[in-house]
């Protein structure tokens, strides 16, 4: 089977799910970018009482609030949730994830489980790993990527 | 008289330089796609341009006002490094009004990985997905900054591709 056919078969469970940061809707920006920072990732989720998400909390909404509030980061992160969302189950098919993303322009999408529970995120970056596991030659035999910095390219 | 030494024919002792040669096998149209294309194949442009003097706020304002996630720090067709949302949350956040007068220079990513415009699709994606960079500035043959790969629109050609090969 093919890449193509692979991803109409193979549920987002093949990819690799981020570690989620959920936080509460009255959690601030400043504790928020701070989970945020440690792990590395560009998205916290904010959840219910039930662990289930309210929405995203993106860099995206971070700049916004530098741009336009003095007291950003003392700001609860509920008021400023994405308002473009979307949550998958994790046994829904990776193409239902591309078309998610490439429709509504998104990078995460939040991964829940049977009961709604939010599990994990995934989307650009884990669609792009899943897709250059398919070519693992692609690397071994094109030549070593540029660095910024050369003057000229090497060689003839 | 010499004795005549006979040389092996040709295709007795000849080694096929391309015997270990595999070609690829292709499934399907999009895997094709990804090998045989080149990046020039995807949506390189617009590219989002700032000079390294330009403050910090101002390179934040033009990612506001456009919506997009980082921009190249540049000057003219010569690339000094990438400024990104990531740079906003990991250098700037916490201290936004000390440094949004300061060049953008002082906190853009240096080390950055390029790709060239004939490198394949799939080169691009697998050097994103494995050294862990979002966006790939594309250079001519001559170094020169011709376009910049991000996540939307490498989703962008994947679901093109995706949906030609039905």
């Amino acid at each position: 089977m093919g890449l193509r056919q692979d991803i109409l078969n193979d549920s987002i469970e093949k990819l690799e799910l981020r570690e989620l940061i959920a936080v509460r809707p009255t959690t601030s920006v400043r504790a928020a970018i701070g989970l945020m920072r440690r792990k590395g990732l560009g998205c916290a989720v904010a959840v219910d009482d039930a662990g289930k998400p309210l929405g995203k909390f993106t860099e995206r909404a971070l700049i916004s609030l530098l741009m336009e509030h003095k007291d950003a980061l003392d700001r609860r992160v509920g008021d400023h949730l994405a308002e473009e969302w979307v949550s998958l189950k994790i046994t829904d098919p990776i193409s239902k994830l591309l078309e998610c993303m490439q429709e509504k322009g998104l990078r995460f999408v939040v991964v829940v489980d049977d009961d709604g529970r939010a599990i994990g995120l995934t989307g650009q970056k884990g669609l792009m790993e899943y897709v250059a596991e398919h070519f693992p030659r692609a690397v071994l035999v094109q030549p070593m990527v540029s660095r910024v910095g050369m003057d000229e390219r090497e060689g003839a | 008289m010499a004795k005549r030494v006979r040389r092996p024919a040709p295709d007795e002792d000849f080694q096929d330089p391309l015997s270990n040669y595999d070609p690829i096998e292709y499934q399907d149209k999009l895997e094709r796609a990804l090998i045989e294309d080149d990046t020039r194949e995807m949506k390189l442009t617009p590219i989002a341009t700032v000079e390294p003097s330009t403050t910090v706020a101002e390179a934040m304002q033009q990612m506001h006002d456009h919506g997009i996630a980082a921009v190249l720090v540049a000057t003219g067709d010569n690339l000094m490094g990438l400024f990104s949302e990531r740079d906003v949350l990991t250098k700037i956040a916490d201290r936004f009004d000390d440094v949004k007068n300061h060049p953008v220079a002082e906190f853009m990513t240096l080390d950055i990985l390029c790709a060239h415009e004939t490198d394949s699709p799939a080169f691009a994606l697998n050097v994103m997905a494995t050294q862990g960079f979002r966006h790939l500035p594309i250079l001519n043959v001559d170094s020169k900054l011709v376009g910049i790969l991000g996540p939307r629109r490498v989703m962008s050609y994947l679901t093109d591709r995706f949906e030609k090969g039905a």
